[in-house]
């Protein structure tokens, strides 16, 4: 096996994984919002830019979705170079930033418990939306024609190289934005939301409003992971959004790399990667899917009995003027 | 003085928690300046009185005006932005944040607090936290925990959060400030420069305070008029000297506390 090809292909899963881990710092980390549905983000992202992207529906290959794909059609979009690649992006950004508006309006008021079982019962609703309703997405059958970035203008044995630039320029642009805003005055709101909520509320901060700006700007970025994940794995179908793979592990990559820290919310996101992808060489019973959850719990384990942080933690912030 | 209407006015104010009248039919005014006490016994109503005048809680009925305006209702960051300020008598210190950011955040309204302000003009929220750190630091000389700026608030001790409280207060640049018993759990040497801060801030900064206290030598020295709730009403209202040698005071809560301390 050609290792350098295998280290871009675990690079781009990885990469993926740190833009929800990114994400989940934001509503975590920072605000201290109970989210235990990324999946559901992850899927409305994902299938947001599938649809916007794959090929129209074709009867002879038995999908029998109804919208779908080919804006090629339209003249001034059709430049050579893949537009609606971007447009798939901002559209899977924005779908969930839309609903993630709905879900916290009516949620966000309710206590940290009721928010997890909100947003687990609505990640659970998205997936079983697209398994049954048939019209939508396809069902299980699923979509498989979903294009790459540009299309057949990159050959197959360089793809990977090209969306691993990809990935690594929205992941590095992501990261920016989000360090830049939690460090800021605003980020400084969350995180005493997070604290106390009824002492943030007494120090003049709407609470509600802060929360909700916080839950759409993190369900934005996990959109975009979504998108990301739509043209790397270029087939979608419900299974894909499995709890376990599309929240639960996003969870173990913020614990293990330092919840409330941005850079190891990335770090933990391909130690965790690693293992999981990494186990799976390992010779007869260790191959077992179940075993390897078990080497992340452990993981989890060790990692909160010796850094109850993560491995980064939150890192505490000084003044800036010097004391004389 | 006594020309301008009261800065705080609470009418008839009632507040129900289940089967228990916390607050009965509580009317009383608060004129602009100065520090006004407000003691009872254990249950008199006077937390409860706190956390209806801030908006932590709503009346059952009756009529809430700061500055003449009703606020009976208002959420906490409301009654915020009108000026009205409060402590809480368990300290609410965001324990993970150091004492300085305990601060920092609270004057408002910050530009930085928009989410893409961080984005779009980092040098204007530079700039505009300079100035605000400059501010929370003078305030942490005033009530002596410059030498804490740097620590988690969680590791303070319980006198240093009840400062750490008071403080957050003379960030806001409030009109009115509750304080809910700001001396449990501060020692005597502390007490008098807590005492001292409280007076100054209230004369250099146009600050109106009311305290609740249990301390009566605390309360008699600092505050004047002193209120006395019992019951869930108000029971007595005026100088303390009023105060000690009203019958129904010493009946209800004082006793032999009075003569003890004079």
């Amino acid at each position: 096996m050609d290792i350098i090809s295998y280290a871009a292909g675990f690079a781009i899963m990885a990469g993926i994984y740190a833009v929800f881990s990114l994400g989940l710092n934001i509503h975590w980390g920072a605000t201290g919002l109970f989210n235990i549905g990324i999946a559901g983000f992850f899927a409305l992202g994902a299938y947001t830019a599938a649809l916007l992207t794959t090929q129209p529906p074709d009867p002879m290959l038995f999908e029998d979705f109804t919208f779908g794909g080919n804006w090629s059609e339209i003249g001034f979009l059709d430049l050579g170079i893949d537009l609606w690649f971007f447009l798939g992006i901002a559209a899977a950004a924005i779908a969930c930033g839309i609903i993630a508006l709905a879900i916290g309006y009516v949620t966000l008021r309710l206590r940290d418990d009721y928010l997890a079982i909100a947003t687990l019962g609505i990640a659970e609703t998205v997936r079983l939306f697209f398994l049954n309703e048939k019209w939508v997405a396809n069902g299980s059958k699923g979509l498989y024609r979903i294009p790459k970035f540009l299309g057949d203008l990159v050959s197959p044995e360089n793809y990977d190289y090209i969306y691993l630039g990809v990935v690594l320029a929205v992941l590095v642009a992501l990261f920016i934005a989000v360090e830049l805003a939690l460090k800021s005055p605003w980020g400084r709101v969350l995180r005493a939301i997070r604290e106390d909520e009824v002492a943030a509320e007494a120090s003049g901060k709407n609470v509600f409003n802060f929360k909700l700006q916080a839950f759409i700007l993190g369900a934005v970025i996990m959109g975009i992971g979504g998108a990301l994940f739509a043209h790397n794995v270029r087939f979608l179908a419900p299974i894909t959004f499995d709890p376990l793979l599309a929240t639960f592990v996003i969870w173990a990559m913020l614990m293990v790399g330092g919840s409330g820290n941005n850079r190891g919310a990335i770090l933990g996101a391909f130690a965790v990667w690693g293992i999981w992808t990494g186990t799976q060489f390992l010779p007869g019973i260790f191959e077992d899917p179940n075993f390897r959850f078990f080497m992340i719990g452990a993981l989890i384990v060790t990692v909160i009995l010796i850094r109850p942080g993560g491995i980064l933690g939150e890192e505490r912030r000084m003044a800036q003027t010097v004391k004389d | 003085m006594t020309n301008s209407p009261p800065l705080l006015q609470v009418c008839d104010v009632v507040k129900d928690f289940g089967g228990v009248r916390a607050v009965d039919h509580c009317s009383v005014e608060i004129e602009t300046g100065g520090i006004t006490g407000l003691i009872g016994p254990n249950g008199a109503g006077k937390t409860t009185l706190f956390n209806l005048v801030s908006g932590a809680i709503a009346p059952t009925s009756g009529r809430i005006l700061f500055q003449g305006r009703r606020i009976e209702g208002m959420m906490m960051h409301e009654t915020f932005k009108l000026g009205l300020v409060r402590t809480f008598q368990i300290p609410r210190e965001m324990k993970r944040m150091t004492v300085l950011e305990n601060l920092m955040l609270v004057p408002a309204p910050q530009v930085g607090e928009r989410v893409w302000a961080s984005w779009m003009m980092p040098w204007r929220v530079a700039r505009e936290e300079a100035s605000i750190e400059r501010q929370a630091l003078e305030v942490l000389e005033l009530v002596n925990l410059a030498h804490l700026t740097n620590e988690y608030a969680g590791n303070l001790s319980g006198g240093q959060k009840k400062l750490l409280e008071l403080a957050r207060t003379l960030m806001a640049e409030p009109k009115m400030v509750l304080l809910d018993e700001p001396a449990a759990g501060v020692n005597r040497t502390l007490l008098q420069s807590l005492a001292a801060t409280i007076l100054q801030a209230s004369v250099d900064r146009d600050i109106t305070f009311v305290i609740i206290e249990h301390d009566i030598r605390l309360v008699m020295n600092l505050c004047d008029p002193i209120i006395v709730m019992a019951n869930g009403t108000v029971i007595s209202h005026g100088t303390p000297t009023q105060v000690q040698q009203d019958p129904q005071v010493l009946e209800a809560y004082l006793g032999g506390a009075v003569s003890d301390s004079s």
